[in-house]
């Protein structure tokens, strides 16, 4: 499923990210957004958008449309 | 004496880099802009022991990609200009994906030392960091800092020095692992067998990585835009796909199985900064907590530097103005000369300086938000609006700060990181209806709206808002048509940060903004007393060059309603400064007579026993400022302001006035916001395309209001 579904305080893992858009794709893997990275959604904005992620040990927070672009799996 | 040696500060936001050349150089660091773009530069030149060293601050950045300005521009500058070392400032509390950086400026082939700031944070959290074996890892020095204190600030600049333009060595300590260094040096073998003019212009290991990268960039410079057929990259590409991800896991593993080795957690102390958040980033208190702040951020902004405003007024206008009178009248100086030098050059002094308690404050506070790390929680609620205007969740602070002076707005678009949204900010805070248009809606909307005048000055604001959002649109379609926006942001950790940090920053900014917008400033002036007060001889404004230009330009404006020579000649002096266009109203319809001041013929030495007195009273005025709630704003027209409404009334009608606010508020940014703006962004065509753009959206607009207005049967 896409990062932008999960709701906050589920465990996951990043499977893999999209191809659409290279510059996103860049700065999301210089950030450390990479396939088997665990990450978890924190919180959502309260407008409903952006959302925060921790990932590496550190707060990042994202769109849902950039959210769209990573691809996660979950984690039992 | 030996050649200067220079050393480039690399990291990424938020580590402390501005904290840390602040501590090295102190008043020495010199502030500018890197060629051609917006982004600021900062340099100092000093001397340790005998060798004088040029330190140069890069941008902040993740890496060096080549997708951002920052990114390009400190990447530029270590390969190309090639520093002769390089300190690389890290967050010792997020050392992983600080690394991921210092393994990329390794590769550059410069000599790195790894400055590990923040320590004392690191301490606090129970980290325990193994330096000699990071240093180890690396290999390359490491000195950890704490820069608020200047700690082992010193030491890091010596330790840079002396392996100043040693050759780095890549002794295997960071290796891509097998598959790829293979990779990297089958390109390395066919660049060099290539003997391509290009090697000499990059260090090789660098440019094979970038090529295998697929950087598009370094294919534009070089021309190569494909690898031949080498086994390993074949295989890794076959298997992979593109090797950009590769090459980061590759560094993002290295930096992992590093600090898995040299960092060593004690024991799990609870995160302020996820307290802190609980409450500002709250699902239901987020949003009202973020108004609260940002009604602080205004009231401290303006309320606060309002006394200090009318002081400086006070001390240019008055003393200081009255004593070069009384100087130059006992000097017998020719008349014309004296009204140079007071309504020229003095007046524009006068304008820069009453700038500077606005600037002054707002810059303070700025600085306090980013530094503190609300700012980018700031972003963070209000990105939703934001965007959906194609603007940046940051971009609500300058244009929030435009409704009390647009010029603070201009400088304020500095928080956000990307070219495209601070000049895209900076288009439209000018929109915001500042402080300085009230009084011209005052008097207009009180000569025609009587009792409705409160409403149809709030309808100004909307038309503010309205001409940003319209004017947004247009330029995301021409200016920026294509250019990509990402909002993926750091949230950094809370801190708290110290008031000399927050002075050094904000002096910074203010000196920058007399020194360099204040020359502009000045000399528009001066040209303005110019238009005044020539040709020779001329009887009253009529006659002068503005009363002729006027005239000339005065039936462009008919269609808007007001075709008359004054309404253009109080147009032409409001870009001095808007509230200007009351006051040459009333000087042309001869009321407030053009400041006949007596020439003291004495010392004012009472002016200056006033300004005196003025200084702790202003002190104590903006603390009832703060106490009390906003200053409250008359809509009564003064005694002498009567006279001049029963003139405007016979010159303009109901709709002809709303018109001609209409135009005020939007026709041009005033003189000092345009200054700024060019010095933030150093570009003729942005400021004048600044000016088009908005002049045209204001023609259009109040062409559009008035003849709409009179097909209505609003009248004439
Ligand atoms: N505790 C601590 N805070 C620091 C240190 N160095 C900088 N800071 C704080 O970190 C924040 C960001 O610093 P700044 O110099 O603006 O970082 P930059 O974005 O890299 O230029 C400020 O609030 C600083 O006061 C340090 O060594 N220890
Ligand atoms: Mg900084």
């Amino acid at each position: 499923m896409k990062l932008s579904e999960v709701s906050p305080g589920m465990k996951v893992k990043i499977i893999r990210l999209g191809q659409g858009f290279p510059a996103l794709r860049k700065r999301l893997l210089d950030m450390g957004v990479l396939s088997g990275e665990p990450i978890t959604v924190e919180r959502v904005a309260p407008l409903g958008d952006p959302l925060e992620v921790k990932i590496k040990g550190y707060r990042l927070s994202l769109r849902k449309e950039e959210a769209d672009e990573i691809l996660v799996e979950v984690v039992s | 004496m030996s050649k200067e040696i220079v050393v480039a500060v690399a990291g990424n936001p938020n580590t402390g880099k501005t904290t840390f050349v602040n501590a090295i150089a102190g008043t020495r660091l010199k502030v500018g802009n890197w060629p051609g773009v917006t982004v600021e530069k900062k340099e100092a030149r000093l001397e340790v022991g005998d060798v004088k060293v040029r330190l140069v601050d890069l941008p902040g950045t993740y890496s060096l990609s080549p997708f951002s300005t920052e990114e390009i521009i400190a990447r530029d500058f270590l390969v190309k200009e090639r520093p002769d070392v390089v300190l690389n400032v890290v967050d010792a509390t997020n050392l992983e994906r600080n690394l991921y950086l210092t393994l990329q400026l390794i590769e550059t082939g410069r000599p790195v030392v790894l400055v590990l700031n923040m320590y004392d944070e690191a301490l606090k959290r129970g980290l325990r960091i193994e330096v000699e074996k990071l240093e180890k890892l690396l290999g390359i020095p490491v000195v950890p800092t704490v820069a608020v204190k200047g700690e082992g600030v010193r030491e890091a600049l010596e330790t840079a020095v002396r392996i100043a333009g040693s050759v780095a060595k890549l002794d295997g300590h960071v290796s891509y692992g097998e598959e790829v260094e293979k990779a990297i040096s089958e390109v390395e073998d066919w660049l060099l067998k290539k003997g391509s003019a290009v090697l000499g212009k990059y260090p090789t290991r660098w440019l094979a990585i970038k090529l295998l990268e697929g950087d598009q960039k370094v294919s534009e410079e070089t021309g190569i835009r494909e690898l031949p057929d080498l086994p390993m990259v074949k295989h890794l590409l076959s298997a992979h796909g593109e090797l950009g991800e590769v090459l980061a896991e590759v560094r993002y593993g290295i930096a992992s199985g590093i600090v898995r080795e040299s960092v060593h957690k004690e024991d799990a102390r609870p995160d302020l900064s996820e307290k802190l958040d609980r409450l500002f980033l709250n699902r239901y208190l987020g949003l009202p907590v973020f108004m609260a702040m940002m009604w602080l951020l205004f009231k401290l902004a303006f309320d606060l530097s309002s006394p200090f405003v009318d002081w400086l007024d006070g001390l240019v206008a008055g003393a200081f103005t009255e004593t070069l009178a009384w100087g130059l009248y006992k000097l017998s100086a020719p008349e014309w000369f004296q009204s140079l030098v007071l309504d020229g050059i003095v007046a524009g002094v006068g304008t820069v300086a009453v700038f500077l308690p606005v600037i002054f404050a707002m810059m303070f506070l700025i600085t306090f938000l980013e530094g503190s790390g609300y700012l980018a929680r700031a972003a963070f609620v209000m990105d939703r609006a934001m965007h959906t205007v194609g603007l940046h969740g940051k971009s609500f602070i300058p244009l929030l700060l435009g409704f009390g002076c647009n010029v603070p707005a201009v400088y304020a678009t500095r928080v956000l990181e990307s070219r495209r949204d601070r000049v895209l900010t900076a288009f439209l805070a000018p929109l915001m209806s500042c402080g300085a248009r009230l009084p011209v809606y005052v008097l207009f909307a009180g000569a025609f709206f009587g009792s409705r005048a409160g409403t149809v000055i709030w309808s100004l604001y909307m038309v503010g808002i309205g001409a940003a959002l319209l004017l947004g649109a247009i330029l995301q379609r021409l200016l920026f048509r294509g250019e990509a926006t990402f909002f993926v942001m750091e949230l950094p950790p809370y801190r708290l940060p110290r008031a000399k940090y927050l002075l050094v920053h904000t002096w910074e900014k203010t000196r920058h903004f007399v020194v360099k917008a204040g020359t502009y400033i000045l000399a528009m002036s001066i040209a303005v007393w110019f238009l005044f007060h020539l040709p020779p001889g001329a009887k009253g404004l009529e006659e002068s060059y503005l009363g002729r230009l006027s005239k000339a330009v005065a039936p462009v404006f008919s269609p808007l309603g007001f075709g008359n020579w004054e309404a253009a000649a109080s147009l032409v002096t409001g870009f001095l400064a808007k509230e200007v266009v009351v006051s040459t109203m009333g000087e042309i319809y001869g009321l407030s007579s053009a400041e006949e001041d007596e020439i003291p013929q004495e010392f004012p030495s009472h002016s200056w026993g006033e300004v005196f007195k003025g200084l702790p009273l202003a002190f104590v005025e903006a603390g009832r400022n703060l106490l009390a709630g906003l200053y409250p704003v008359s809509l009564e027209p003064d005694e002498a302001e009567a006279s001049l409404l029963s003139r405007i009334r016979e010159v303009f009608t109901p709709l002809s006035a709303y018109a001609f606010m209409v135009f005020v508020l939007l026709y041009v940014p005033c003189m000092v916001v345009l200054a700024a703006f060019y010095m933030e962004f150093r570009s003729l065509r942005l400021t004048g395309l600044m000016l088009i753009s908005h002049f045209a959206l204001a023609y259009g607009l109040t062409y559009f209001l008035y003849q709409a207005g009179k097909l209505l049967g609003y009248g004439g």
